[in-house]
């Protein structure tokens, strides 16, 4: 009967089990005591790797720096740097603003909050990502937000199908990611529209299935918010359906950017990389102006973001608004309204849905804030133009 | 020597020492990443872990209308979902593949069905069972069940026609059983243990399938709260959660073993 049970190596293996257990539980209260002493060893390392800083040479073989982005109208600009030859997404490899800027860039691709979790958890360090989305990745590591890429202007959509006013969506599921720029930009509309978000359920499912499922008509899914480009493949594939409010009601709320850890802009590196990234940005910017390149460089976009065609491109740097120009960038940072009212907004936010536990201390250009809004590299490639 | 066996105490000694070097090593892992980044929630302290313990079985709700803690709800949905699916996908396998390996009629026109779409890995089917299936308790049934019913078919259906030979058949011809008693008495019982540890060795992939839904399309569950807090970088409660679904696995395991002890005393299987 119970012959299973007394063979030598379950038994021994159910032991250790237990004793796992029980030795966690213990560990669970020494743990605490050197985990304390290591902020004060931690800061005097990175302090000496800041004082190393300034001493890398453009002889050195070059620092890697990785930038992680997902496919997003503002974003896929890396992705066409790459191709154009600015930038050498591989690593090891240099394009021309790397080698300018003696600094390795590496692009990491990645689903949009794949590229948070490799972020947050130091596997990457710069990120493509929302202002809403970083408060979360902020709290677990220091962080300066050192270009605003662009803005949604209708690019993150609520699109029902059967369902003709808010009155008639409110107590209907609407399906989005949870947590994120998704259901932020749900509830600020519902709010601005003066209703009561709680009387709108939402509820968890990722953007791309979303937006697969309410094209396939499934049961259920008669309201989704997502952003492009499943917002306008969406309303195409679906001639029933309709936007019943989007990101245009917010404006300037959401804004896409890129960010970089502290401890990463402080290695050796760390802020020519920064310049690299910004000044790839606006040279990007140009070639989309530029009547010559225009229409190319959108198709490269489109190729990298959902392979949209030229048309469609045209939309969705409508509906995107990019911030082309680096003043731009610099009156965003220093606008008044997103210092003292978007920002705490955003941050309410993430406290209410757990995303901190408490509020994230925000700075403005002065990186006192665990999330900093820097000008500084914009404004440097600013300066570099007029000289 | 190789298989020289050793003393019983110096097995466990060392089966215990195994685990203790695991925790420690990954203490000093979790210490080394707090002194490069203080903040850091990778590789969360055990301090850390308690903490994620504690929100994992904080209270939800108001006073007057009180929910049950987050890992109670999830455990709840992934539970009904991975035992619903199983059930489902493990008694219509037997069905099937008891039928093919008894009836050659029934097996010509299914075993090369059944065979190609066992190879087909269940999650890369996903959009399609979302387009059929829907998105609630639907489609994780099908994904779990139809997950594992074309491979378990065909280990059963292998069973019947390898397991069962043709003299115990006839014999129980010869001693005037009729068809179904010829099915259940002699083939059913006889594969009855291949079928139990068939079932262990699908619950790994049934899990994976189920997690993989739950992780894009779900609010509740095992798979949803790893991806949740994994973007929310609470590594601390995804460590428990990963924890939990070992724990689930082993469980699983054993209860099965001793099922199968408990009905069929007389195997002497793997």
């Amino acid at each position: 009967m119970r012959m299973v049970f007394q063979s030598r190596w379950r038994s021994a293996l159910v032991a250790s089990l237990c004793v796992g257990i029980s030795i966690a539980a213990i560990g669970g209260c020494g743990g605490s005591k050197p985990a304390s002493n290591g902020p004060s060893s931690a800061s005097g390392g990175s302090a000496a790797q800041g004082g190393s800083a300034a001493v890398a040479s453009s002889t050195a073989k070059p620092a890697t720096f990785s930038l992680a982005w997902s496919e997003y109208p503002s974003w896929s600009i890396f992705g066409v740097a790459d191709e154009v030859g600015l930038i050498n997404g591989k690593e090891g490899e240099m394009g021309s603003i790397e080698k300018k800027y003696n600094v390795d860039i590496k692009l990491i691709l990645a689903t949009y909050d794949s590229c948070i979790t490799l972020y947050g958890n130091s596997q990457a360090d710069a990120v493509c990502i929302t202002n809403i989305d970083i408060l979360g990745a902020a709290g677990s590591r220091n962080s300066v937000g050192i270009l605003p890429t662009s803005t949604s202007a209708g690019a993150d959509a609520c699109i029902v199908a059967g369902i003709n006013s808010l009155e008639e969506l409110a107590g209907k599921p609407t399906r989005g990611l949870e947590k994120s720029v998704s259901q932020y930009c749900f509830e600020r509309c519902l709010e601005k529209l003066s209703k009561n978000p709680a009387d709108f359920p939402f509820s968890q499912m990722d953007p791309e299935q979303a937006a697969l499922a309410f094209q396939g008509k499934n049961d259920g899914i008669n309201s989704i918010m997502v952003w492009n480009p499943f917002v306008m493949q969406s309303i195409r594939s679906r001639s029933d359906s309709k936007v019943l409010f989007s990101s245009e009601t917010i404006p300037e709320e959401i804004i896409d950017m890129v960010v970089v850890g502290k401890d990463s802009l402080s290695k050796p590196g760390g802020e020519a990389f920064a310049k690299a990234v910004v000044e790839t940005f606006y040279l990007m910017n140009k070639r989309m102006a530029d009547p010559k390149t225009s229409d190319e460089t959108l198709v490269g976009i489109g190729a990298r973001f959902a392979k949209l065609e030229l048309d469609d491109m045209k939309t969705i740097v409508q509906q995107t608004k990019f911030f082309s120009e680096p003043t731009d960038a610099v009156r965003l940072f220093a606008d008044e309204r997103f210092q003292k009212e978007t920002m705490p907004l955003v941050s309410k936010f993430c406290v209410k849905y757990g995303l901190t536990t408490t509020p994230v201390e925000l700075s403005f250009g002065d990186g006192k804030g665990l999330m900093d809004f820097s000008s500084k590299y914009v404004s440097g490639y600013l300066d570099s133009l007029k000289k | 020597m190789i298989r020289r066996s050793i003393p019983t105490w110096l097995f466990i000694a060392l089966a215990v020492a195994g685990v203790v070097v695991l925790l420690v090593s990954y203490e000093l892992l979790s210490q080394r990443q707090t002194r490069i980044n203080p903040k850091q929630t990778t590789i969360p302290s055990f301090e850390k872990l308690g903490d994620g313990v504690k929100r994992m079985f904080a209270r939800q709700g108001s006073e007057e209308n009180p929910k049950p803690a987050m890992f109670w709800t999830d455990m709840r949905a992934t539970l009904w979902r991975l035992l619903f699916g199983l059930g489902v996908g493990v008694l219509a396998s037997i069905v099937v593949g008891v039928m093919m390996g008894a009836y050659r009629w029934i097996e010509a026109p299914l075993s090369p069905i059944v065979m190609f779409l066992s190879k087909i890995p269940p999650t890369g089917m996903m959009p399609i069972y979302f387009a059929i299936a829907g998105t609630d308790q639907r489609m994780f049934t099908s994904m779990v069940a139809l997950g594992i019913f074309f491979s378990m078919t065909q280990a059963i259906y292998q069973s019947v026609r390898d397991n069962v030979t043709d003299e115990a058949i006839n014999k129980a011809y010869t001693l005037g059983a009729s068809e179904s008693e010829v099915i259940y008495e002699v083939i059913w019982k006889q594969i009855l243990p291949n079928v139990i540890d068939c079932i262990r060795a699908q619950i790994g992939p049934a899990m994976i399938f189920l997690i993989a839904a739950e992780m894009v399309v779900s609010d509740a569950g095992l798979g949803y709260q790893i991806r949740m807090q994994s973007r929310v970088l609470n590594m601390n409660i995804v460590f428990v959660y990963l924890f939990v679904l070992g724990m689930i696995g082993v469980v699983a395991e054993y209860s099965l073993l001793w099922l199968r002890h408990r009905m069929c005393p007389w195997f002497k299987g793997a």
